[in-house]
């Protein structure tokens, strides 16, 4: 019998508390139901290894209890291919993030190009697995809270992307939101870059029509992010889409105009260089950015129009 | 094969598992415990896993199924089993959908013969 009891503490202490007298009673009703069955038909007690062998057969402590719970499982049949479509998405980004600011570390950084780029790699892993487990952790709620019911019924066929829809694939899309999150990072100062400004016999400053418009660039860029996540998960919602690229068009034409009013976007102070000849490295920086100011904003107003014609046509098309 | 004989048995676990219920309802016209539960099932050709007994016993009391008591009997207190008027009528429900199904399919294969 001690072994039987000895059994029973250990389904115990796997059952929820509430019941687990209740629970334990019946079964070692059973068990000893059991027992002394065999020991009739057999006209004798049952040895130690025949107890055993007879628990052994009623199952694992662990299993046994776990069928008294009323969740078995972390994320359920319903909830897994949201969760796994889910976790793709978080992962791809995050793979998109890390390797982004790698290759911006090695590029901007001390010369050690595989040194810096092979130790910032070495950190992906971490982030891989803090990321999973962080979507498991909200699934696992979400599986618990009835989410996969609601869903399912409330899904809307409507919001499924057309067939003629150009959808981008998923890691062009992973990546440029990964862009706009390392921005977003770098700019709020989340995380830095080596200081690739200063070289030692010259350091660049930035001009102050950069801070003067943090706040414009930090909401342009997190609404552009907004846009390329629902071009990416919600193709559907074209108008929304639409506004908020042809917003963000505008929105950074006029930051742009902004910034090229400024006249001067970099300062060069020497430092152990002789003047004039900072002063001619200033003027070429100034000179690439002045075009590439220009070339930013003509392609933005092309975007800009493509996206305009494209959701008054696809108007025209659903109103046909 | 044995991978086909391996498919064959996950199969006709799943199969028979979708039936226990109808036959645990059954059973529990007359009162019993679940020791003696298992072993009418068994006898009857049908027999079950004491690890799924037991919860599902209890499920099937949470859902109004069943009604249980703790009394004495052969000097030891066991918890003995009865379907529920609403199991009864439930257990009507689900024989009458067991007999449809059975004659589908064997209506089904009636044309394959």
């Amino acid at each position: 019998m001690e072994l039987i009891d000895r059994y029973l503490h250990a389904v115990r202490r796997n059952l929820p508390a509430a019941k687990a007298d209740d629970i334990v009673a019946e079964l070692r009703d059973d068990l000893m139901s059991r027992v002394e069955d065999r020991e009739e038909r057999l006209g004798r007690a049952l040895t130690k290894d025949e107890t055993s062998a007879l628990l052994k057969d009623f199952g694992h402590p662990l299993m046994v209890a776990s069928r008294f719970r009323t969740h078995q499982y972390l994320i359920g049949p319903a909830v897994f291919p949201f969760y796994l479509s889910i976790m793709r998405i978080v992962l791809m980004t995050v793979v998109a993030i890390v390797f982004m600011v790698a290759t911006m570390k090695a590029v901007f950084g001390d010369g050690d190009l595989v040194g810096t780029w092979a130790h910032a790699m070495s950190d992906i892993w971490l982030s891989v697995l803090v990321n999973a487990a962080i979507v498991t952790l909200v699934f696992a709620v979400m599986e618990r809270m009835g989410f996969a019911a609601e869903h399912l019924v409330s899904w809307v066929p409507d919001d499924l992307p057309d067939v003629f829809d150009k959808q981008k694939g998923p890691w062009e899309s992973a990546i440029e939101v990964a862009l706009s999150i390392a921005f977003l990072l770098w700019w709020t100062g989340v995380i830095h870059f080596p200081n690739f400004t200063n070289t030692g016999t010259l350091r660049m400053e930035p001009s102050p029509i950069f801070a003067q418009l943090y706040w414009p660039i930090l909401v342009l860029v997190a609404v552009r992010l907004v846009h390329n996540l629902i071009q990416w998960l919600r193709p559907r919602w074209k108008t929304l889409r639409g506004l908020l690229s042809a917003g963000t068009a505008v929105g950074g034409l006029v930051i742009l105009a902004l910034i090229y009013q400024a006249g001067q976007w970099v300062t060069v102070i020497p430092q152990g260089m002789a003047a004039g000849e900072a002063a001619k490295i200033q003027e070429s920086l100034n000179l690439s950015l002045r075009i590439a100011i220009v070339v930013v904003a003509v392609v933005w107003t092309l975007q800009c129009l493509g996206e305009l014609w494209r959701l008054v046509r696809s108007r025209g098309a659903t109103g046909a | 094969m044995p991978v086909e004989e391996d498919l064959f048995e996950k199969m006709r676990i799943e199969l028979r598992r979708g039936s226990l219920v109808l036959a645990v309802l059954g059973a529990l016209r007359e009162e019993r415990y679940g020791y003696t539960l298992r072993q009418s099932l068994e006898d009857a050709g049908l027999p079950i896993d004491e690890g799924a007994l037991y919860p599902l016993l209890r499920r099937l009391e949470t859902q109004g199924l069943l009604t249980s008591e703790w009394r004495e009997e052969a000097r030891r207190n066991k918890r003995f089993y009865r379907l529920s008027p609403e199991g009864e009528e439930t257990l009507a429900q689900l024989l009458a959908e067991w007999n449809s199904i059975s004659e589908s399919i064997v209506r089904l294969n009636e044309g394959t013969k």
